[in-house]
């Protein structure tokens, strides 16, 4: 199967080596294979940003190389990154999303409108689809400061899902919604991965919401400490606990 | 105290512009105060005492005036645009039990003081300027030696004056400060409050009233100065006056939607979408940096249009060639000369506008880092940023140098109708391509610097800055 996502021995250091320096990502190796459903988990400060900000080529790596879609992200400089992104990237940020002075479905078309072409028949109906199943249908003309924080959020899971990017990166899409919009926001993310082969990467700290996903890496102190097959919350929550039981 | 204004203002590197804009206000006050004295003592000498002394200081202060009214404009939006970059941080302030008036009164205390020490400056340079260049004159025989004062009268009052007039900017600027609410602090965008409607119709039909009244007035002197009536040019000065407070008033009503039409020619792809939302995203704002540029335009070209205007009247007076020649030289020399006292105001306005411009691009750090992710490159941030300010200065250039055209063609047709077939009018080309090309300028400056700044930090680093 081929990947569309790798990381081959990513290091990222924060500072300038000397006793200040974090390093936020420590020799990870990991492949997303197309098609997946991948959680990212670990602590606070554990580099969950940090690796999905250097997946999507928003960020320098400090060593190794990283791989999206078959073009060596390390090597490309920022106008090719800025493209690549545009094509193949979509991300949901932890916070601050929307650019406030569109409204929400200027917000969502915004990579079509990037990209310089109309939405094609199939692509309207997916986009209203998606709208409609995040709850914003009547929510359209509004600007992102007339919308409460989860309604935001849900915006920014359409954006990035609206062009059937190559892969989506989410930063815990679900850190702002309550129980019941949670549930569909994640139901959502799985059937586009099952149904239309979507490649997914979330970061959450919710077990249940990891328990979506098909397969679950853990980090931590920026280091790669797990990767394991779809599990259920319960093993989920266990499995944190160790490691928090582990580095105390 | 102290501390409270930097709490709300930050860095006084922020007030600035106040500062500058003060100081140039000051200097050019000082300059002109010098000129007027040194002429009015002159014309005593010659013992043409009568009202040369009163008329040259009433001329003196209309210019001083002018560039006063410019700097409080630019003022008021030097103080709104650092307040808006501010808001969550006041409304956390008042969500910790500082009280809004208070807070308010430091914003005008701290703008108050920066303003006295530019303004002050500002005209104590502009008199020792002039002191020094008429002392150069009258060692090189130019001027005959009189009694002059080194120190006009007027200085200190129009120190004085300068500063007033950034307290009340400051005061008018500071209104949002009231507007910020704890709860402001919690969530995120700041919306800037509309008019409430009442204050939408008196505006409303305040501007009607002035420039209905305005243009009345304005017909009327273009039918005296056909029968040569002196009146013509004071109702011409009057009707030019009254529209021109009516436009002043009402700009808030229409700048806005000019902007918005401008800058829609500019294209529909996403950076110029975003440029022409970013044009108008607070309409206030929009308005009082684009009045100023428009004020500054709009005076530069009545005095040019209206030049170009009595000399194409001169040309076909029944004179000698000899009497002809002389009298374009004049028209020309006034000319020049009246559009150097206008020009300074334009210049304070464009240092106003450039200011507003790179602080709103600074504020806007966060948002150009998430566009940047989203996937504009750094060439469509710089054409968006550009682009805003070409929607703004261009609507400021043309509304400004179309009404300079029809207030110079009326001033002149007013003052010299009756000696000329039909209506008066002249199109003084070299200044308006000057105009064009300032505009250009005006617009890479606006937009160099902070669209340079704005590209250099990752998105990452864009993203998680706090402002
Ligand atoms: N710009 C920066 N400069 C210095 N250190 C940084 C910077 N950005 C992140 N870090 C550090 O890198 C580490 C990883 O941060 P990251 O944001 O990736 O954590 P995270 O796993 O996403 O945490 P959370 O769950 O709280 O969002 C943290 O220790 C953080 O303090
Ligand atoms: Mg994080």
């Amino acid at each position: 199967m081929d990947s569309l996502l790798s990381f081959s021995s990513v290091s990222k250091v924060y500072g300038d080596g000397g006793p200040g320096a974090v390093r936020a990502l420590d020799d990870v190796t990991v492949a997303v294979p197309r098609g997946g459903f991948t959680a990212v988990m670990g602590p606070s400060g554990s580099g969950k940003s940090t690796f999905m900000n250097v997946a999507a080529g928003l960020d320098d790596v400090t060593a190794g190389e990283v791989h999206v879609a078959g073009h060596p992200l390390h090597r490309l400089d920022d106008r090719a990154r800025t493209l690549l992104r545009r094509e193949q990237v979509g991300f949901v940020f932890q916070s601050f999303n929307l650019v406030p002075t569109l409204d929400v479905r200027e917000n969502v078309l915004l990579p079509f409108e990037l990209a310089g072409r109309r939405l094609r028949t199939d692509e309207h109906a997916w986009v209203e689809h998606l709208l409609e199943v995040l709850g914003l249908g009547d929510r359209v003309a509004h600007r992102p400061g007339e919308l409460s924080g989860g309604q935001q959020q849900r915006v920014a899971i359409a954006r990035a899902l609206a062009p059937r990017p190559a892969v989506v990166l989410a930063d815990e899409p679900t850190g702002n919604l309550d129980t019941r919009s949670s549930r569909e926001v994640l139901g959502l993310l799985r059937t586009a991965a099952r149904e239309y082969g979507q490649t997914i990467v979330m970061v959450s700290h919710d077990p249940v919401a990891a328990s979506y996903a098909d397969r679950v890496l853990v980090l931590a102190d920026g280091r790669l400490v797990g990767d394991h097959d779809a599990m259920t919350p319960q093993q989920i929550a266990e499995l944190l606990i160790g490691f928090e039981v582990g580095a105390a | 105290m102290t501390t409270r204004s930097a709490l709300v203002l930050g860095a006084r590197r922020e007030l600035g512009t106040v500062g500058l804009v003060a100081a140039m206000c000051g200097f050019y006050a000082g300059v002109l105060l010098v000129a007027s004295e040194t002429l009015r003592v002159n014309s005593e000498s010659v013992g043409d005492v009568s009202a040369i002394g009163l008329v040259l200081g009433v001329v003196a202060s209309v210019f001083i005036a002018v560039a006063v009214y410019v700097s409080a404009v630019v003022i008021v939006n030097g103080v709104d645009t650092v307040i808006a970059g501010r808001l969550k941080q006041i409304a956390l302030l008042r969500l910790l039990g500082a009280d809004a008036r208070s807070l308010r009164g430091a914003v005008v205390r701290g703008t108050t003081g920066v303003a006295a020490a530019g303004g002050t400056a500002g005209v104590l340079a502009g008199v020792l300027t002039g002191d020094v260049t008429r002392a150069a004159l009258v060692a090189a025989d130019r001027l005959p030696d009189g009694g002059y004062a080194l120190l006009p009268v007027l200085a200190l009052p129009a120190a004085a004056v300068v500063t007033l007039a950034a307290a009340g900017a400051a005061w008018v600027g500071s209104r949002a400060v009231l507007r910020a609410t704890p709860a402001q602090a919690l969530s995120g965008a700041s919306v800037p409050a509309p008019d409430s409607p009442r204050a939408g119709r008196l505006r409303r039909w305040l501007t009607v009233a002035l420039i209905g009244s305005g243009a009345l007035v304005l017909a009327g002197a273009a039918v005296l100065g056909e029968s040569g009536n002196a009146i013509g040019f004071l109702a011409a000065a009057l009707g030019a006056m009254l529209s021109g407070t009516g436009l002043l008033v009402g700009a808030r009503l229409v700048v806005p939607r000019l902007v918005s039409l401008v800058s829609r020619l500019l294209g529909t792809d996403p950076p110029s979408k975003v440029a022409a939302r970013n044009a108008v995203r607070d309409p206030g704002r929009t308005t009082r940096s684009t009045m100023g540029l428009v004020i500054g335009v709009t005076l530069v070209t009545t005095f040019a249009a209206g030049f170009a205007a009595l000399r194409v009247a001169a040309a076909s007076w029944d004179q000698t060639a000899a009497q002809a020649a002389q009298t374009d030289d004049i028209l020309r020399h006034t000319s020049t000369i009246m559009i150097c006292l206008v020009v300074v105001s334009s210049a304070i306005a464009a240092v106003g506008f450039v200011s507003t411009m790179s602080l709103g691009v600074i504020q806007r750090t966060r948002e150009i880092g998430l566009l940047r992710a989203l996937g504009f490159t750094s060439g469509q941030v710089r054409t968006m940023i550009t682009k805003e300010s070409v929607a703004l200065s261009a609507t400021a250039v043309g509304f400004g140098m179309g009404l300079g055209l029809a207030y110079g063609a009326l001033g002149a047709q007013s003052l010299v109708g009756f000696q000329n077939d039909g209506f008066v009018w002249g199109l003084p080309g070299p200044v308006l391509a000057g105009i064009a090309v300032a505009g250009v300028l005006l617009v890479l400056a606006a937009s160099w610097v902070p669209s340079s700044r704005a590209v250099a930090v990752t998105p990452v680093e864009a993203l998680r800055s706090s402002t």
